[in-house]
């Protein structure tokens, strides 16, 4: 299996590499806690995305949660937001390595479930048990 | 449909591992067939992804989009749930070497996985053990710690008297009573002491003497204890004005020597009178 990863700043992506462009089985949105602008594109992005996504395809990604003297993005507005959307949310600091390491494990291991490369989990039913481990 | 696009996707995703393909190399029919199979497979997922791509795209209005979001996902759910009820269990091919090695390589991982559960588990135990012990040791210092203090309040309680106000008046009674003694005790002694060494000057029994001092014998004299209680008296009774008038009971050379030894002072401008020396403050 080979992962190829596509950053984007905002969404919709451009229409005119629409035929050459492979599937996409997981999307990823980064929110960054310490500017609020970071939030208001995703919102903004969140609309373009098409609804089919969001049986298990999208996560939440929240970074710079661990100073909480920066943050003007409070963690419960996106706990709110991944909630409204169904979608699970990861927290993560980048500047310390081995978080950094452990929560790209957990989206490869995400990509690879969503790709349907485990037999018997669909994204679906995988994002669901999450969700409700969440919620208590 | 989506539910066929599941089905043909989950049997994909069974598909041979590459271990498995490599150990087959051999056997160039199984290979064959395995290849037919897989482009079966395949021609029938190209199939289902044409017709998914011919839907159009419904975004997600953010108002409304867990409402939304959650029925999609309910219908989906359903269509999984019947998906695996009516799912039998399928063989992906009658080959038994493919088999085989498949079951093999299952088994394998299946041992790994299983392998890595129990080193967690076990390296989850100790530390819980670990823990353990540690909570022990600390309840126990926790409970000598306690058994001190209980220890330590006892014989403090033991020293502790209650107040009684009875008690204390009597302590200052019984206080009061022997300062009194002993000031008895000593003003005894002071007066036999002046007595013994400063006795009033006897009367002499000679005619001649008393022609002299008839005169400065008319008047009864006092003792040196007299003498000295009157000044006591007066300065303890009026502090701001200590001060006794000579008169002719005085005898004079017990003035002197109360004066020449600093035990009374003479008033600064009245030589008649004196008082005594501050002792007590």
């Amino acid at each position: 299996m080979k992962e190829d990863c596509h950053l984007t700043t905002s969404l919709p992506l451009p229409a005119e590499r629409d035929h050459i462009r492979p599937r996409i089985d997981l999307i990823v949105f980064m929110i960054n806690l310490q500017s609020k602008y970071s939030l208001k594109d995703i919102e903004a992005s969140l609309l373009h995305v098409d609804a089919n996504f969001f049986l298990g395809k999208v996560c939440f990604l929240a970074i710079g949660a661990g100073r909480m003297n920066q943050i003007s993005v409070e963690t419960n507005v996106v706990l709110r937001l991944a909630d409204r959307y169904c979608s699970p949310v990861l927290f993560c600091e980048l500047e310390c390595e081995k978080i950094r390491i452990a929560t790209a494990q957990r989206l490869l291991q995400m990509l690879k479930i969503c790709a349907g490369h485990l037999p018997g989990i669909s994204a679906l039913s995988f994002s669901s048990k999450i969700k409700n481990s969440i919620d208590d | 449909m989506a539910e066929k696009f599941a089905k043909t996707a989950s049997l994909y995703s069974q598909d041979v591992s590459p271990t498995v393909s490599s150990t087959l190399l051999s056997s160039d029919i199984a290979r064959e067939q395995l290849l037919e199979e897989c482009e079966e497979l395949w021609k029938q997922m190209e199939e289902c992804q044409n017709k998914l791509t011919l839907e159009e795209i419904e975004t997600v209005p953010g108002s409304d989009a867990k409402l939304l979001l959650l029925m999609k996902q309910v219908k989906s759910l359903t269509a999984e749930l019947n998906l695996w009820q009516q799912r039998k269990p399928e063989i992906i091919t009658t080959n038994p070497d493919v088999l085989v090695a498949l079951g093999r390589d299952q088994l394998q991982k299946l041992d790994h996985e299983l392998e890595m559960v129990l080193s967690t588990v076990q390296a989850k135990n100790k530390k819980l053990k670990q823990d353990l012990l540690r909570e022990e040791r600390w309840l126990e210092e926790q409970q000598q710690l306690i058994d001190c203090l209980n220890q330590t309040e006892e014989e403090i309680s033991k020293e502790v008297v209650q107040f009684s106000e009875k008690r204390t008046f009597q302590e200052l009674k019984s206080k009061m009573l022997k300062v009194k003694d002993y000031k008895d005790e000593i003003l005894n002694a002071l007066g036999e002491f002046l007595e013994e060494h400063f006795p009033l000057p006897e009367e002499d029994g000679t005619a001649k003497k008393k022609k002299h001092s008839s005169a400065k014998q008319d008047v009864q004299l006092i003792t040196l204890h007299e003498i000295l209680e009157n000044l006591i008296h007066k300065i303890i009774k009026s502090p701001h004005d200590p001060y006794v008038t000579i008169n002719a009971s005085f005898w004079s050379p017990y003035i002197e020597l109360l004066l020449r030894y600093g035990i009374a002072l003479r008033h600064p401008e009245d030589p008649n009178r004196i008082r005594l020396e501050n002792f007590h403050q």
